[in-house]
C-alpha cells in the first residue's frame, strides 16, 4: 500500500472524501423528498428503533472513531520526533504502524460520518434548522478543514519513506495535522456546547451574536476534556492493536515487538490519563458557572449511580493496569524480588475501588427522601467527594508505584546514597498518602464551595507533586545503574494481552457512558432552556437501557476496528512495507 | 492466528456484556420523564396547595438536588425542614412582607443571599425549570409550611408574585 506515489495516495484521499460528501447530500435530497414530510412539531421517526436510539448508535461510532483519528496523530509524531532525535528505527517503526493505523481509520470514520449526516437532518428538521441558523457557518468551516486534514494526512502517510531523509519537515507535517485535528475537534465542541451550555441566542432562541454562541462556557473545556481523551483512547486503541498482532504473531521477533508496542502504547494511554481527572474537573466548572443546577443534576441527581458506574470502569481499568504490570515483573530479570509488594497494592486498589463505587445522593423517591434525607445515613459519609477523591487519588499512586517497580525491577542503583535514596521514596509515599487522607478528612468540616474550589485541587496537586518528586529521584537513583538483564519482550502470557484490551475495550465503554450523561445533562431539550425536545424520545432512558444501547456500540465499534486491523494484516502479507516487516 | 482474533473478540464481547448486566441488575430503574404542568384550580384548599408544593420540590423543582431535607454540614443550600422559620426571620431582618420574600427567593434568587451561602439558584420561573405561577405559588406555600405560618394561597397571592417577577425581569435576569 506504501508503493503507492505521494500523488496518487493524496488523490485517493480527496475523491474519497469528496465521493462521500457527495453521497451525503444526494440522499439527503433524495430522502427529503421521498419520505414523507416531518411532524409538525418537526420529527421524522427512524424505523424499529427509534431515531434516537439510531443517531445515538451512529454518533457515538463516529465520535469514537474521530477520537481515534484526533488521538492517535498526536503520539505518532511524537514518536516520529523522538526516532528522529534519538535515531531509533523502532520508535520510527511504532510512529509508522500508528500512522498506518489511524490513516485507514479515516475512510471508516468519514464513511460513519456521511450517515450521520444524512440522519440528523431527515430525522431532526427542526432542531438541524436552528443549529444551522446560529452555527451554519461553523459547518462549513468544519467541512473546508476536513479537506485540508485529508490532504496533510495522506500526504504525511504516503510521504513516510520518501521523506526518511527529510525527518525535521515531515515530523513538521504531522505537526500541522494535528493542528487541524485540533482545528476540527474545536468546532465540533462548539456545536456540543452550544447545545448544552447555550450562549449568543435571545431566550426564544433568535441570534444575538454568532462568537458567542460558539465561546460558551463548555467550548474550551470540552475541547480539552477530549483531546485528552482522544490521546488515552488512541494510545488504547492501539494498544489493542498490538495484543491483536502479539496474539497472531508466528515468529519471537514480532512477539517481541508487538509486546513493547502494547506495552509503550498502554503507558502513554494511562499517563495521559492522570490529566484526565484535571480537566474533567475544569469541564465540571464551567458547567457549574452556566447552570448550578444542571451542575449538581449531573453530579448527583438521576445520574448518580452512573458516576458509580463510572468508578466500576474506572476501577476495573486500574486493575486490568495493575494486573498488566505485575505480570510484567516476570519478564524482568531481577522482577521477582518486587513480588512481595504485589499483594499489599492490591489490598489498597482494592480498598480505595470500595469508595471509589459508594454512591452519593441518590434518585430517591418521595418516602425514601422524607425518610432519610438527601444521603444514606451510613454510606453516605462514603459516598461524598471528600471520601471520594481521597480514594481516587491513592488508587492512582498505587497505581505509579507499580509503573515504577516495574520501571526499577531489573535495575539496580548503584549510587552511594541508595539507603537514603529508598528512605526519601518511601516517605514520599507515606507521607503524600498521610496528607492526602488529612485533607479528604478535613474535606468533611468545610463547605461545599471550600472543598470543591480549594481543597480538591490541592489533594490533586500533592498526588502529582508526589509522582513527579518519585520520578525524578529514581531517574537520579538509577542513572547508571547496574542492568540485571534486558526486559525479555515477547516472554508475556497470553491472559496479558486479554488485560491490554480490557483496558481499550472498558475505556471505550467509559467514553460511551459519559458521552450519554453529557447529552442527558440536557435533559429534555435540544438546547438546553432554548429549545424543547417534544419528541416521543424526550425523557431519560433508564440506565439499564443506556447500559444496553453503550454496549452494542462498542462491540459494533470493536467489531469495525477488528475488519481494520485484518485489512491492514492482509495488506502487509501482500508485500506492502510497513508493520512488521519494515 | 485465527483462533487468537476469535478469543479476542469473545473477550470484548464479554466484556461489553458483563457492563450491560451491571447497569441492568445492579443500578436503579427508572426513567426521568419531562415535567408536567401542574394544573392548580383557583381556590385549592392549603392542605391540597401544599401537597402540590411538596411533590414539585422533589419532582419538577428540582430542589432537593441542592436543598437537603434536614439540615447537614456543608449544606450547599439551605435545609427545607427549618425553611419557613428562616425564611420570617429574613423577611423581618430586610423589613419586608414575608410572601414577597417568598417569591422573590424563588424568582430573583440573587437579590439576597444567606449567611454561609453562595450565589448558585436558578430563577426558578424560567427555564429550565419553568415553573407556573400556580406552581410557585404552591412551592411557596409548602415552604412556609416549614416553620411559619401558612399566608399564600391561590389566587390571592397572583399580584405579589407578579411583582417580584416583574422586579426580576427589569433587572435583567441570571436566567
Amino acid at each position: 500500500m506504501s508503493d503507492v506515489s505521494v500523488k496518487k495516495g493524496l488523490a485517493k484521499g480527496l475523491i474519497k472524501l469528496t465521493v462521500l460528501l457527495g453521497i451525503g447530500f444526494i440522499f439527503l435530497l433524495l430522502l427529503g423528498k421521498i419520505l414523507p414530510a416531518p411532524t409538525e412539531d418537526g420529527y421524522r421517526l427512524f424505523p424499529v428503533i427509534g431515531s434516537r436510539v439510531w443517531v445515538w448508535i451512529i454518533a457515538q461510532l463516529h465520535l469514537n472513531f474521530a477520537a481515534f483519528v484526533l488521538g492517535v496523530p498526536i503520539f505518532a509524531v511524537s514518536m516520529e520526533y523522538l526516532s528522529w532525535r534519538r535515531k531509533d528505527d523502532r520508535l520510527d517503526r511504532i510512529a509508522y504502524d500508528f500512522t498506518k493505523l489511524f490513516t485507514l481509520a479515516y475512510t471508516i470514520t468519514a464513511s460513519i460520518g456521511t450517515v450521520l449526516l444524512i440522519s440528523l437532518p431527515l430525522l431532526y428538521p427542526k432542531f438541524i434548522d436552528h443549529m444551522m441558523r446560529i452555527l451554519g457557518p461553523t459547518w462549513w468551516l468544519y467541512i473546508a478543514f476536513m479537506y485540508v486534514e485529508v490532504i496533510v494526512c495522506y500526504y504525511y502517510y504516503y510521504s513516510w519513506h520518501k521523506m526518511k531523509d527529510k525527518k525535521g519537515a515531515h515530523v513538521a507535517i504531522g505537526g500541522l495535522l494535528n493542528i487541524m485535528g485540533t482545528i476540527m475537534l474545536l468546532i465540533t465542541s462548539a456545536w456540543v456546547g452550544y447545545m448544552t451550555t447555550p450562549g449568543g441566542v435571545s431566550e426564544t432562541g433568535e441570534l444575538v451574536n454568532r462568537w458567542q454562541a460558539v465561546k460558551t462556557f463548555m467550548w474550551i473545556p470540552l475541547s480539552l476534556h477530549r483531546l485528552v481523551a482522544n490521546v488515552v483512547f488512541g494510545a488504547g486503541i492501539a494498544a489493542a492493536y498490538a495484543a491483536y498482532r502479539f496474539i497472531a504473531s508466528e515468529t519471537d521477533e514480532d512477539r517481541a515487538y508487538y509486546d513493547w508496542m502494547g506495552y509503550t502504547s498502554a503507558m502513554i494511554s494511562i499517563g495521559f490519563s492522570l490529566l484526565l481527572p484535571g480537566v474533567g474537573y475544569l469541564l465540571g466548572v464551567e458547567i457549574y458557572s452556566f447552570n448550578e443546577q444542571m451542575g449538581i443534576q449531573l453530579m448527583g441527581g438521576f445520574f448518580a449511580w452512573l458516576w458509580v458506574m463510572q468508578a466500576i470502569l474506572i476501577g476495573a481499568i486500574l486493575m486490568f493496569v495493575n494486573y498488566y504490570l505485575w505480570i510484567s515483573l516476570n519478564k524482568m530479570p531481577g522482577g521477582e524480588r518486587y513480588f512481595k509488594y504485589v499483594k499489599f497494592l492490591f489490598i489498597i486498589m482494592l480498598l480505595g475501588y470500595a469508595v471509589w463505587l459508594t454512591p452519593h445522593s441518590v434518585a430517591l423517591s418521595l418516602d425514601e427522601a422524607r425518610k432519610m434525607g438527601t444521603y444514606h445515613p451510613v454510606l453516605g459519609n462514603l459516598g461524598v467527594m471528600a471520601a471520594k477523591n481521597t480514594a481516587v487519588v491513592i488508587t492512582y499512586l498505587a497505581t505509579f508505584l507499580s509503573f515504577a517497580i516495574f520501571k526499577m525491577s531489573n535495575k539496580e542503583s548503584v549510587v552511594s546514597w541508595v539507603k537514603l535514596g529508598n528512605a526519601l521514596r518511601g516517605l514520599i509515599v507515606v507521607g503524600s498518602s498521610v496528607i492526602m487522607l488529612a485533607i479528604g478528612v478535613y474535606s468533611y468540616m468545610v463547605t461545599s464551595s471550600v472543598r470543591v474550589k480549594v481543597l480538591s485541587p490541592i489533594q490533586f496537586g500533592i498526588f502529582f507533586l508526589a509522582i513527579i518528586a518519585l520520578f525524578i529521584l529514581d531517574a537520579k537513583m538509577f542513572k547508571g545503574a547496574k542492568i540485571i538483564g534486558e526486559p525479555r519482550w515477547g516472554k508475556m502470557p497470553e491472559r496479558s494481552q486479554y488485560a491490554l484490551i480490557g483496558i481499550t475495550v472498558t475505556f471505550t465503554w467509559l467514553m460511551g457512558m459519559m458521552g450519554y450523561m453529557r447529552s442527558g445533562g440536557r435533559q429534555y431539550w435540544h438546547v438546553y432552556g432554548i429549545m424543547k425536545d417534544t419528541s416521543v424520545d424526550a425523557f431519560l432512558p433508564t440506565h439499564g437501557y443506556a447500559a444496553v444501547i453503550t454496549s452494542i456500540v462498542t462491540v459494533i465499534f470493536y467489531a469495525l476496528m477488528g475488519f481494520l486491523f485484518y485489512g491492514i494484516m492482509k495488506l502487509e502479507k501482500k508485500g506492502g512495507q510497513g508493520g512488521a516487516k519494515a | 492466528m485465527k483462533g487468537g482474533a476469535i478469543k479476542l473478540f469473545l473477550v470484548v464481547v464479554g466484556i461489553n456484556i458483563f457492563f450491560a448486566y451491571i447497569g441492568l441488575y445492579f443500578l436503579p430503574q427508572s426513567q426521568s420523564l419531562p415535567p408536567k404542568t401542574i394544573k392548580i384550580e383557583k381556590g385549592i384548599p392549603q392542605d391540597e396547595l401544599i401537597a402540590v408544593g411538596e411533590s414539585i420540590i422533589f419532582g419538577k423543582g428540582q430542589c432537593m438536588v441542592c436543598h437537603p431535607m434536614k439540615p447537614e454540614t456543608g449544606m450547599r443550600a439551605p435545609a427545607i425542614a427549618t425553611i419557613g422559620a428562616e425564611m420570617v426571620k429574613s423577611a423581618k431582618e430586610r423589613n419586608m412582607p414575608v410572601e414577597a420574600y417568598v417569591f422573590e427567593a424563588l424568582v430573583n434568587p440573587s437579590s439576597y443571599i444567606q449567611k454561609g451561602f453562595e450565589n448558585m439558584m436558578p430563577p426558578v420561573h424560567k427555564p429550565p425549570t419553568s415553573l407556573t405561577e400556580g406552581e410557585l405559588i404552591a412551592v411557596s406555600a409548602f415552604l412556609q409550611s416549614k416553620g411559619s405560618n401558612i399566608t399564600i394561597n391561590y389566587p390571592d397571592s397572583v399580584p405579589v408574585l407578579q411583582e417580584e417577577i416583574t422586579k426580576e425581569a427589569k433587572k435583567g435576569g441570571s436566567g
